[in-house]
C-alpha cells in the first residue's frame, strides 16, 4: 500500500510563505511517517514579510517559525531528524550554533550545515525532515 | 502508530562532533526505517583531529567514517539511498566522483553533488540517508 501524501499549512496564514508569494512550492509534504519542509527562511509573522537581520536574529525567527510549522501538521521540533542549514557565511557558523542551541537543547536532530549564496539578502535558510 | 525517534551515537570518540566541537546534533537519527546522518568530514575517528587534505583524502576519510557509522548502526554503504555531496569547488567533481566509485560501485545511491562552503576548510562533506 502506498503512502498518502497531503500539502501541510501553517495555522498562521502570513506564515504560508509559497501561497502569499505565488512560489511554486508547499509549506511541507506529509507523507508516509515523515513531514518533508521547504526551505524556511525569515518572515515576520505578524505581517509575512522577510524579516533581514543577523544570522542570530534570522535564525531565532526560523526556528520559532518552523515550530509553529511543524506544530501546524502535529508536529514538532522534538521529532526533527534531519535539518539542512544554508548560511550566507560560514564564518557565521557559531553564530547560528549558539542560538540553534536554545531550541534543541538535548538529542538534536542530524544536521548539515553549507555556506551558499541565498536570494534577497538573507543570511540563513533551513528545511527539515520531521516525523509526522 | 507514531514512529519512533532513535539518537544513533558516534561509532568513534573522535566522530562526537558535540564532544568535539560543541555543534548541537546527533551522529545520525533513525526513524521510520531510515538513518539520516549528519554531513560527516575528515575526521580522524580516534582522536577528532581535522584531516584536511585533497578532495582525494577527505573523500576517503569520509567514506571510511561514513562506513563505520553506518555498520554500527546496523546499515551498510551498500544500504544508502541518498546521498548530499558537498564540494568545495565544482571543478573537483571528477575527483570526487574517481574515490566515490570505489564505496559504491553497484546501483549506487540517488545523489545530489553542491558546490558550497564546508565548515573549517574542508573540501568534502558527505551527508547520507540509508535504508535502517
Amino acid at each position: 500500500m502506498s503512502a498518502t501524501r497531503e500539502v501541510i499549512q501553517p495555522r498562521n496564514p502570513a506564515l504560508n510563505v509559497s501561497k502569499n508569494l505565488k512560489l511554486p512550492h508547499s509549506p511541507g509534504i506529509k507523507c508516509g511517517d515523515f513531514i518533508f519542509l521547504s526551505g524556511m527562511v525569515s518572515v515576520d509573522p505578524a505581517t509575512g514579510q522577510r524579516k533581514l537581520g543577523t544570522t542570530d536574529s534570522e535564525t531565532r525567527q526560523i526556528l520559532e517559525n518552523m515550530a509553529h510549522m511543524l506544530e501546524s501538521a502535529g508536529s514538532s521540533l522534538a521529532k526533527v531528524v534531519k535539518i539542512n542549514v544554508l548560511l550566507h557565511s560560514m564564518l557565521e557558523f557559531e553564530n547560528m550554533n549558539a542560538v540553534y542551541r536554545e531550541f534543541f537543547p538535548t538529542d538534536p536532530p542530524a544536521r548539515t550545515t553549507c555556506g551558499v549564496q541565498l536570494s534577497f539578502g538573507l543570511k540563513v535558510e533551513i528545511e527539515c525532515i520531521a516525523l509526522a | 502508530m507514531a514512529s519512533a525517534r532513535e539518537i544513533i551515537r558516534p561509532p568513534a570518540p573522535g566522530l562526537d562532533m558535540l564532544a568535539q566541537f560543541g555543534y548541537p546534533q546527533s551522529a545520525a537519527i533513525r526513524a521510520g526505517g531510515l538513518i539520516f546522518c549528519s554531513g560527516m568530514t575528515a575526521l580522524n575517528p580516534e582522536t577528532g583531529e581535522r584531516e584536511h587534505g585533497t578532495v582525494t583524502s577527505e573523500a576517503h576519510r569520509v567514506f571510511q567514517n561514513l562506513k563505520l557509522l553506518l555498520e554500527t548502526a546496523g546499515s551498510s554503504l551498500e544500504k544508502i539511498v541518498q546521498v548530499h555531496a558537498l564540494i568545495y569547488d565544482r571543478l573537483e567533481y571528477d575527483v570526487l566522483n574517481r574515490v566515490y566509485r570505489q564505496y559504491l560501485p553497484h546501483e549506487p545511491p540517488a545523489r545530489t553533488v553542491w558546490s558550497v562552503t564546508i565548515e573549517s576548510g574542508f573540501k568534502v562533506q558527505i551527508d547520507a540517508t540509508a535504508q535502517a
